[in-house]
């Protein structure tokens, strides 16, 4: 038996759903125990004090990336099915950054302002009705910005295809970044907790 | 070496397996199997003598009118004659570059070229690069010129035969193909029709390359 299982058939659409529900709360509880329910933990991630949001996703990242992999390898999983969303560089680069601004503005990303409201918060009921707010406003205005958002199209593209770097030496490189990063952001809190102790 | 390990925290161990794993898949190769293939011959060999993947041209036909969108009807022929007739709904893709046309593992895929041979062969290729729903269609495009745009009723058929041409002549004026009756106990000799260009009739049948890939993603 080959995954991922929904492209091969072996569960239908509705079974699907009953998937991702599934997945979802498993999501949103590693978030909220992650302490990203708090957006002061969110933000200080800007502020460079607490490294914790960089940390989790770069662990699920490397957890992911090395899972992946290896299944591939091994045969268990067919990458050729698993979806990659296309490239279209310029407006992705416009999204990126208002999604930045807007998760340092309000201290949530759409995922954890989700996490958020779940435990009850009302920061986080604000957030999901701005992007409710946000999802009406685009989608009226799709028709003026269809023409720049499927701009500069560059198709499903991975960083092997993109750089001719083998598979292999891309993984090992981004777990070496990995490890280097949680060592500079354990580092970089030190220096910042220090600092705030030396001013109090 | 074990006491290094036992003072380690669980982070530095952690990242310790993480180190190993990513120096492991420097060497382990490209997670995408490319264009090297396997197959199971045995199965195959039974599909081909039980004949399970094969569509006739009346199936298709059918298909084509019942408006499914359940399928993807790939014709392997060369452009110029491609141009010069299609069946409605018909994708063109030369046998050469059939691998790198985005074909889904889990599509259904009905294959038609001239007569059967490079539809066979397609078969033989996809299925041996892991797709499972391939289909060929039953003598190719001169089958459906035969079955389903031209069919002919021999003189001496018996009742129940002709009850069945009427069905098959609506098949083929829908598709803008002339039924012949009286062509002999069997038609020997096929005339030279030039096959009518036809127009896919409008809001039954989805156009070539209309169907695009679903949008899906987080």
């Amino acid at each position: 038996m080959n995954a991922p299982f929904f492209k091969f058939g072996l569960f239908n659409d509705e079974v699907s759903l009953i998937v991702a529900v599934v997945i979802g709360i498993g999501f949103g509880f590693f978030l909220e125990r992650a302490g990203f329910g708090s957006a002061r933990k969110l933000a200080a991630q800007f502020y460079f004090t607490d490294m914790t949001v960089l940390k989790v996703m770069f662990t699920a990242i490397v957890t992911a990336m090395l899972g992946v992999y290896f299944l591939s390898v091994l045969g268990f999983v067919d990458l050729s099915l698993v979806y990659l969303t296309p490239t279209n560089l310029m407006p992705q680069v416009v999204g990126g950054l208002l999604l930045g601004f807007g998760f340092v503005i309000g201290g949530y990303c759409p995922g954890t302002s989700c996490v958020s409201a779940a435990t009850g918060r009302t920061d986080g009921w604000v957030y999901l009705g701005g992007i409710v707010a946000g999802i009406l406003v685009f989608g009226e205005a799709f028709p003026l910005i269809e023409t720049f958002y499927n701009s500069t199209p560059m198709g499903q593209l991975t960083l092997a295809q993109l750089t001719g770097i083998p598979y292999g030496i891309l993984v090992f490189a981004v777990v070496v970044m990995a490890i280097g990063a949680f060592m500079a952001a354990d580092w970089g809190e030190k220096v910042m907790a220090a600092k705030k102790g030396g001013k109090a | 070496m074990k006491q290094l390990l036992l003072n380690s925290t669980l982070n530095q161990r952690l990242a310790a397996v993480a180190l190993v794993l990513g120096a492991l898949a420097v060497v382990a190769g490209d997670p995408y199997q490319g264009h090297s293939a396997t197959i199971d011959a045995k199965e195959l060999s039974i599909i081909v003598q039980k004949e399970v993947d094969h569509v006739s041209p009346l199936e298709l036909a059918d298909w084509i009118i019942k408006g499914r969108a359940d399928y993807r009807l790939i014709d392997l022929r060369a452009e110029k004659e491609f141009a010069a007739y299609a069946i409605p709904g018909a994708e063109n893709v030369p046998v050469a570059t059939l691998t790198d046309h985005g074909l889904m593992k889990n599509e259904k895929i009905v294959l038609c070229s001239e007569g059967g041979i490079h539809s066979a062969q397609a078969w033989m290729l996809l299925r041996s690069l892991g797709h499972s729903g391939v289909y060929i269609l039953r003598g190719g495009v001169e089958g459906w010129n035969d079955e389903v745009l031209f069919p002919t009723l021999a003189d001496n058929a018996d009742a129940a035969t002709r009850i069945e041409f009427a069905k098959t002549a609506e098949v083929s004026k829908y598709f803008g193909g002339s039924p012949r009756t009286g062509g002999g106990p069997v038609a020997a000799t096929r005339p030279v029709i030039a096959a009518p260009k036809l127009d896919t009739p409008a809001g039954t049948v989805p156009a070539a390359g209309a169907k695009k890939k679903k949008k899906e993603g987080c």
